[in-house]
């Protein structure tokens, strides 16, 4: 093990100094098989990959190619030196929702499921479907509102 | 075997037809599915957890609780929800200050969690639990000369040490699960590469479409008649992503996409239209006339 930043759903300690180890080898994106799957992103290039365009930005908090990091663990798969740019870019995100930089696609959603318990919205195709099926319908619920309230995620949304 | 049935939300909202193939087919091979009044959206890592992983974990630790509080393991339908939950389930498990800070979150919705129940992805259940030979066992009409590309998924690979379903870079149980229905899995070049369903919907609806086209092209080219999926949001990319793909991309092929409970379905001898096969985007006479054929 090269390099062990530990990295919780509490603390970001560590993230920007295992960013700093990069060597932009390019191992994360070199592979359209099995790599990055931002690889196939407008900005990509041999040479200045995805992970490094993250990892490399002025303020990587304010770069909207953070948003295309899809979580997949495929970069921390691949890294020889264990610097897993995933970390990197989630703690970048939530700076980014903390600045009010998020885009829409992910506001939306979030006011989505705090609203009415589910992320995605109930049609009327939804209930029709449903209703074939023999299925009762979909319930919404109000807990998640208590949960964003007390969670500080309601203000940071009405700002 | 009783557990809590978490069908998430893109299931009961988008693909209901999968939800009703889950409680047809489970019971059959002894999982029992106990419904929970109560559980939410996961929440959707994506574009919650990450975000703000405060408010995702308090709405995971409340789906927990709730599954506590019936006294069962959870089985899920989704990658995502696995992914979700066991993160968060572990997480709390391990760390007590800040399970005491989520609960102190959750007193207002008269919820608590405990770290009593673990969550289970039904394809870990079959595997691991059920056993293949169980699912053998029930396989009426094997489906003898089918020839499957099956795609795992991200969400359940990694990190593989809370997940705990597969080989990420080498994954074989999708192959193992279509094998035992008499299907024949296929190799092909793009295995493990994400279905961009994520891309498509939060970064790059074109980019997604290149790596979708490619994906396809792979599996079409390894001379797939179907592709497996364990995963809600890989369906929705690898059918309705298909056809828009297809589209623009004018791709010459067409490859249903089906869910893995639909194919044990029809290998326990319900018709295409009970295992909700009318449901999809992509459909192609040649692959239903064929599994017409085999079922026959």
């Amino acid at each position: 093990m090269v390099l062990n930043v530990p990295y919780t759903y509490r603390s970001l300690k560590g993230v920007r100094e295992a960013a700093e180890i990069c060597l932009k080898c390019g191992v994360c994106c070199a592979v359209p098989e099995y790599g990055c799957p931002a690889q196939y992103g407008p900005q990509f290039n041999p040479k200045h990959t995805y992970v490094y365009d993250c990892l490399g930005a002025e303020k990587p908090a304010s770069n909207h190619s953070i948003w295309q990091c899809v979580s997949c663990h495929k970069c921390e798969e691949m890294c020889p030196y264990e610097v897993s740019p995933i970390h990197f870019i989630e703690a970048m995100k939530q700076q980014a929702l903390e600045a009010g930089e998020a885009p829409e696609s992910i506001t939306g959603e979030i006011v989505q499921v705090v609203n009415t318990g589910y992320a995605f919205p109930v049609t009327a195709n939804t209930e029709r479907l449903r209703g074939e099926l023999g299925l009762e319908a979909v319930q919404p619920t109000e807990d998640l509102k208590k949960i964003a309230e007390a969670t500080g995620l309601q203000r940071r949304l009405r700002k | 075997m009783r557990y809590s049935f978490f069908r998430g939300c893109f299931i009961p909202i988008r693909f209901p037809h999968v939800e009703k193939v889950a409680t047809m087919v489970l019971p059959e091979l002894g999982v029992h599915l106990q419904p929970v009044e109560g559980f939410t959206c996961c929440p959707e890592p994506i574009g919650v957890t990450v975000n703000h992983p405060l408010t995702g974990l308090a709405v995971s630790a409340r789906n927990l609780a709730l599954a506590e509080e019936q006294g069962h393991d959870i089985i899920t339908l989704c990658n995502g929800c696995t992914y979700t939950l066991k993160q968060a389930n572990e997480a709390l498990k391990a760390d007590p200050e800040l399970r005491d800070e989520v609960n102190a979150i959750l007193a207002e919705t008269g919820h608590r969690f405990k770290g009593a129940v673990e969550v289970h992805h039904f394809a870990q259940v079959l595997t691991d639990t059920v056993g293949l030979n169980r699912v053998e066992a029930a396989v009426e009409k094997p489906l003898t000369g089918l020839k499957v590309a099956s795609h795992t998924g991200c969400h359940i690979l990694s990190p593989p040490d809370i997940m705990g379903f597969d080989d990420p870079q080498v994954p074989v149980k999708l192959d193992a699960m279509m094998k035992t229905l008499g299907a024949t899995p296929l190799e092909y070049t793009h295995r493990t590469q994400c279905c961009g369903w994520t891309l498509s919907n939060y970064g790059d609806r074109n980019a997604a479409a290149r790596l979708l086209s490619d994906k396809l092209t792979a599996m079409h080219a390894a001379g797939a008649d179907s592709v497996n999926v364990i995963c809600p949001q890989c369906l929705a990319q690898l059918d309705t992503g298909q056809m828009l793909a297809a589209r623009s991309l004018k791709l010459d092929f067409r490859l249903p996409a089906l869910f893995y409970l639909q194919y044990l379905a029809l290998a326990m001898g319900y018709s295409l239209e009970e295992a909700g096969c009318d449901k999809h985007r992509v459909r192609d006479p040649g692959f239903e006339e064929k599994l017409r054929r085999i079922l026959a």
